[in-house]
């Protein structure tokens, strides 16, 4: 090996060693190998459920609703769920902000006929309802026609998230039962409300 | 006997140079056992090697006024003793105080080593067989480490290395090797020194991080881990016959080997994925260039330089001041990137779960087991399993489960690599300037 190939031969090599390492890293992902970036909340995204009836609408709403609210307050999704699990005391913005996002996923639903008409989440709604049996067995002779003409989802569910007290539940997010009560009272109420604005426009 | 005293003599060098990093891959095991913190785990590694940097060249000194038998022996028996202290420490401020002792009597016994296998093999055998002994040490300390955590303890690291030592004590006293004050006085190699501390506080990087990498970012286990490291070993073995083929000066040898860690400094820096493979090739890279540098630049700064012993202690406190400024730089470094990387996982933890194709009630249900799980991780990667453990679904929802730990763990070991990511380029910035200080420096003309 002459001189001229002794001091240069070795560095070529190496140069070509590294340059090819680093290469293949890079080429298969080895800059992005980060983890997963938060989405624009502002972008809409298709939400689904694997629950059926009433938890998987309560599932799609509350999703949406999360996406709406960040939206609102200008951060990720991920940011303000982690934000609110973390902090147990949300800001009134924050409150607010989850009120009208369930108010918009409720119109979103409505819009995109993704909302089950009121007869579909009747008998789920009885079962778990603390009725007189009379009462009970009367309501559910009520024809799906009549009670889909009667009771509009959208109006009830809009009524229950007005009355729902936001902030106790999200409070409440870890006791499941009184998660459920709190809800179902809201859903009873507006029920009530509606069924009277309902008779009040007949009359 | 007679014939094993030059190998015990050597083994001593290994292992007192091998006590730089052999821990490295038991500090999650001390880290838990003793219950201390990250930083100050790190005080492990970091005691030694200061101790041992700041003493090599004082010890030198005193030794040129001593009995090389005795000096040596005494050395190797306090390294002997506080290597049984560490095995027994139940405390992490004791292990660094034993720690501290380990590296002084190890000081004592590097210098005195390098006189006895000189005694023992000739001038030029005798200083290879120290240099030697060294690089094997180092670059094999995180497996044999790792394997012995594995297969026993962290204290089993400091047991093995008590009847080693204890053997080398008589084999010490029996070499008859006598104090003469040297001829001539040379001042130190700065240069090599230098690109050995810079190389050295490179290699650091490479070797610690990543292990933490493998066992605290991605949950290997040390054994895994410590396999997965011996490529650098390996890689440094085979550097020698490599460099034979091209057979360049020794200067283009080290700035090559300097650059070789550099670049996979930089591809470690850069994994597409957690799979083990891809740190192979970076770590062929780094190993190679450890074999390149370390003994070549040992061997520039003690060439034809008098008094032998202190042109040694000056390598040995070249090398572990680099190891200290290393993980002095580095600990603060990928500690805070570490805690960087928690909001964004945390994130990507909360996007997989609340899109996860799984019950309402069983995302509740896991979200509030990772949430004490990740309240728990206390500035460390967590361990998402438990979350799960506790998860009571349907079998027909399992393998959805199944799935998403799977997802959630791969979005834990991609923040742990973006948090090495930064300490890796570091590592690699301190190789490169390893390589400049090997840049000539124009001469002053004079007329």
């Amino acid at each position: 090996m002459n001189g001229t190939r002794r001091w240069v031969a070795m560095p070529v090599a190496a140069l070509l060693l590294v340059c090819g390492v680093v290469a293949v890293q890079l080429t298969n992902g080895g800059g992005t190998y980060e983890p997963l970036r938060s989405a624009d909340a502002c972008a809409g995204r298709p939400v689904t459920s694997q629950a059926d009836g009433i938890d998987g609408l309560v599932e799609r709403l509350v999703l949406l609703a999360v996406d709406d609210a960040a939206c609102q307050l200008g951060v990720g999704r991920e940011e303000l769920t982690l934000d609110i699990a973390r902090s147990g005391d949300p800001t009134d913005a924050q409150v607010d902000a989850l009120r009208d996002g369930l108010q918009s996923a409720v119109r979103q639903m409505e819009v995109d006929g993704s909302l089950p008409p009121a007869s579909e989440l009747l008998d789920e709604a009885l079962d778990s309802a603390d009725l007189n049996g009379l009462l009970e067995t009367a309501i559910r002779a009520i024809p799906d026609s009549v009670l889909d003409s009667t009771l509009k989802t959208d109006d009830v569910l809009e009524r229950a998230i007005d009355d729902l007290d936001v902030r106790d539940l999200l409070a409440n997010l870890d006791d499941q039962r009184d998660l459920e009560a709190q809800v179902q009272d809201a859903v009873v109420e507006a029920v009530k409300d509606s069924l009277e604005a309902r008779i009040r426009d007949l009359v | 006997m007679r014939r094993a005293v030059g190998p015990l003599l050597a083994v001593t060098v290994a292992l007192v140079l091998a006590d730089s990093a052999i821990v490295t891959l038991a500090l999650p095991d001390i880290l838990q056992h003793l219950d201390t913190s990250v930083g100050e785990v790190a005080w492990v590694l970091i005691s030694f090697n200061l101790v041992l940097g700041v003493v090599a060249v004082p010890t030198a000194m005193i030794f040129s006024r001593s009995q090389p038998r005795w000096f040596s022996a005494a050395g190797i028996a306090v390294f002997a003793g506080s290597s049984s202290w560490c095995a027994l420490a139940d405390s992490i401020e004791m292990l660094i105080a034993a720690r501290c002792l380990q590296a002084l009597g190890g000081a004592l016994a590097l210098v005195g080593c390098l006189e006895l296998l000189v005694a023992r093999y000739g001038e030029r055998r005798g200083v290879a067989a120290w240099i030697t002994a060294g690089v094997v040490g180092t670059a094999t300390a995180p497996v044999i480490g790792g394997l012995l955590t594995q297969a026993i303890s962290w204290q089993a690291i400091f047991v093995v290395q008590v009847p080693f030592a204890a053997l080398a004590v008589p084999a010490a006293l029996s070499v008859r090797a006598v104090s003469t004050p040297a001829p001539d006085r040379h001042r130190p190699a700065v240069r090599a020194n230098l690109t050995l501390a810079l190389l050295s506080a490179a290699l650091t990087a490479a070797m610690f991080l990543l292990v933490l990498l493998l066992v605290n970012g991605w949950g290997r286990s040390p054994a895994t881990a410590a396999v997965t490291v011996s490529v650098v070993p390996v890689a440094a073995l085979a550097a020698r016959p490599i460099a034979r083929l091209f057979r360049p000066p020794h200067e283009v040898e080290i700035a090559v080997g300097c650059f070789l860690v550099a670049g996979g400094l930089v591809a470690l820096a850069l994994p597409p994925s957690s799979h083990l493979a891809w740190t192979i090739a970076p770590q062929a890279l780094v190993g190679l260039g450890l074999g390149l540098t370390v003994d070549q630049l040992t061997s520039k700064a003690m060439d034809m330089r008098l008094p032998r012993a202190q042109h040694a202690a000056w390598t040995i406190g070249a090398r572990h001041l680099g190891i200290v400024v290393g993980l002095i730089i580095l600990t603060p470094v990928f500690t805070a990137d570490l805690k960087d990387a928690q909001e964004p996982a945390q994130q990507a933890v909360t996007s997989l779960v609340l899109d996860a194709p799984l019950d309402p009630q069983d995302k509740i249900e896991l979200a509030k087991g990772l949430g004490r799980v990740l309240t728990e991780q206390k500035g460390q990667v967590p361990e998402l399993h438990g979350a799960f453990a506790g998860l009571e679904t349907d079998p027909d929802d399992r393998p959805a489960v199944d799935q998403l730990e799977r997802d959630l763990n791969s979005q834990v070991e991609r923040a742990a690599s973006v948090a090495f990511r930064d300490s890796f380029l570091i590592g690699a910035g301190l190789a490169f300037l390893a390589l400049v200080t090997l840049v000539p420096l124009r001469r002053r003309r004079t007329s």
